[in-house]
């Protein structure tokens, strides 16, 4: 339960760091490391180096631009719990973050780290689907802005070039119609979900106009399921009905907490819970 | 810019300063602390799960497994060997009223977790302690008289 060896760079600005990383394809970003660390002390990644972006100034910021809240690549996920800004524009993220383990490692993981290291059954990367959210990536040729859902490709797996750095997210705001639902199944507080779901939905007249599902913990990313929102839309929830639909467009994926079949089970019934918190 | 499998970093460890020690890049915080003969920081699972190395960092609680020793230059670093001020010492006294550990394994993190539940000034009920404290495993479930000291100490100092 050591890390393999490694070399270290502290970047002082991102324009060092990219020229690093574009130098060493085997090298990773390091900014909070709270996904990274247990995956080096377990010896499933072996970089050449490690490039700590840590110390960069400027890179933390919370702020609303126009339609949009931009979140600095390095706040951490406490530092977004405790905003103002947040807690006015965006309250559901905080709610959502006090998901993500533990308050000793909320203190020291990053917003941008955990959106640009994709665990398929973390939260964030789903919310970034579900919200619309921007993808601020910095490179040698400059800055390129990718949707969420095209971001992530498969098991962690994003769209991020060997010479680029993931530098902010910009959430669309939420207008006063539109809400942002998500809820979770898990064995204990804390731990990676066994199935979870976010979702956007957009009422007129206290009925659902549109409705975006986006599933965590349950393949190989984000897993949006358009045809089942469909089905929710039009016809409400019916089990067996909503269980076919996902089965058709979702490849679950079974792991050490519940088997594929027990995720499509969780799924289908997580569109409940939330039709339930909408009605609330 | 050179990338290097050693680095020589600062910082302070409960008020007394390491100048200019060289570590191993791979070596995490725990584990340079110990060497140091810091030992009261605990070590159970490096993945960041049981709580046991949690140690404050710049004035918050962090795993001290899940963080680089190198990561810590110019850092101010609190294990559970500086717990030396009035408030500790109370929490400390409520730990041992309430016999708030049985092998002791987990009381550094339990107790550096306490810490940071003091230091937030909230008045919070047994079961947000319970929330609070879910980042930290006591295995002999010890964990009622874990609240019952916890929640004295809130009781008494907030």
């Amino acid at each position: 339960m050591k890390a393999p060896d490694f070399s270290y760079f502290e970047a002082q600005n991102i324009e060092d760091a990219i020229k690093y990383k574009s130098e060493d394809d085997e090298a990773i970003i390091l900014a909070g490391g709270q996904s990274l660390l247990p995956a080096l002390n377990m010896r499933l990644s072996s970089p050449s180096c490690l490039i700590d972006i840590s110390k960069i100034n400027n890179l933390n910021e919370i702020k609303v631009e126009g339609d949009f809240i931009n979140i600095g690549a390095l706040a951490t996920h406490s530092d977004v719990m405790n905003n103002d800004l947040i807690h006015e524009r965006l309250p559901c993220l905080v709610d959502i973050l006090k998901m993500v383990a533990h308050a000793a490692i909320r203190n020291k993981g990053t917003h941008g780290g955990s959106i640009a290291y994709g665990d398929p059954a973390a939260e964030l990367p789903a919310f970034a689907v579900a919200m619309n959210a921007e993808i601020i990536l910095n490179g040698l040729a400059g800055q390129r802005i990718v949707d969420a859902k095209d971001f992530y490709l498969g098991l962690f797996e994003t769209d991020l070039k060997s010479d680029e750095i993931l530098t902010a997210i910009r959430y669309p705001l939420l207008g006063h119609n539109q809400h942002l639902i998500f809820d979770e199944v898990c064995r204990r507080h804390g731990d990676y979900a066994m199935a979870g779901l976010m979702a956007r939905v957009e009422l007129e007249q206290s009925q659902i106009k549109n409705l975006d599902l986006v599933y965590f913990a349950t393949g190989d990313k984000p897993n949006i399921a358009q045809n089942t929102a469909k089905l929710v839309i039009n016809d409400g929830y019916d089990y067996e009905r909503l269980k076919k639909s996902l089965a058709s467009e979702i490849d679950f994926a079974g792991d050490l907490n519940s088997s594929s079949e027990m995720k499509l089970h969780l799924a289908t019934i997580l569109i409940n819970k939330i039709l339930n918190k909408l009605e609330r | 810019m050179s990338a290097k499998n050693s680095v020589n970093i600062s910082f302070s460890v409960n008020g007394e300063n390491f100048d200019d020690v060289t570590v191993p890049t791979r070596q995490h915080l725990a584990d340079y602390l110990r060497s140091q003969g810091l030992t009261g920081t605990h070590l159970g699972c490096e993945q960041g799960a049981c709580g046991a190395c949690t140690i404050e960092l710049d004035g918050v609680a962090v795993r001290s497994c899940l963080v680089l020793a190198s990561q810590a230059n110019g850092s101010s670093i609190t294990t559970v060997e500086g717990f030396d001020d009035e408030i500790m010492e109370k929490v400390k006294n409520n730990f041992l009223k309430h016999n708030a550990f049985q092998c002791g394994f987990c009381s550094p993190g339990m107790l550096m977790t306490t810490k940071e539940i003091i230091s937030s000034k909230k008045k919070l009920s047994r079961d947000e302690i319970r929330a609070e404290i879910s980042g930290n495993y006591c295995r002999c479930t010890g964990y009622q008289s874990i609240v019952d000291a916890i929640e004295e100490s809130i009781n008494e100092i907030n």
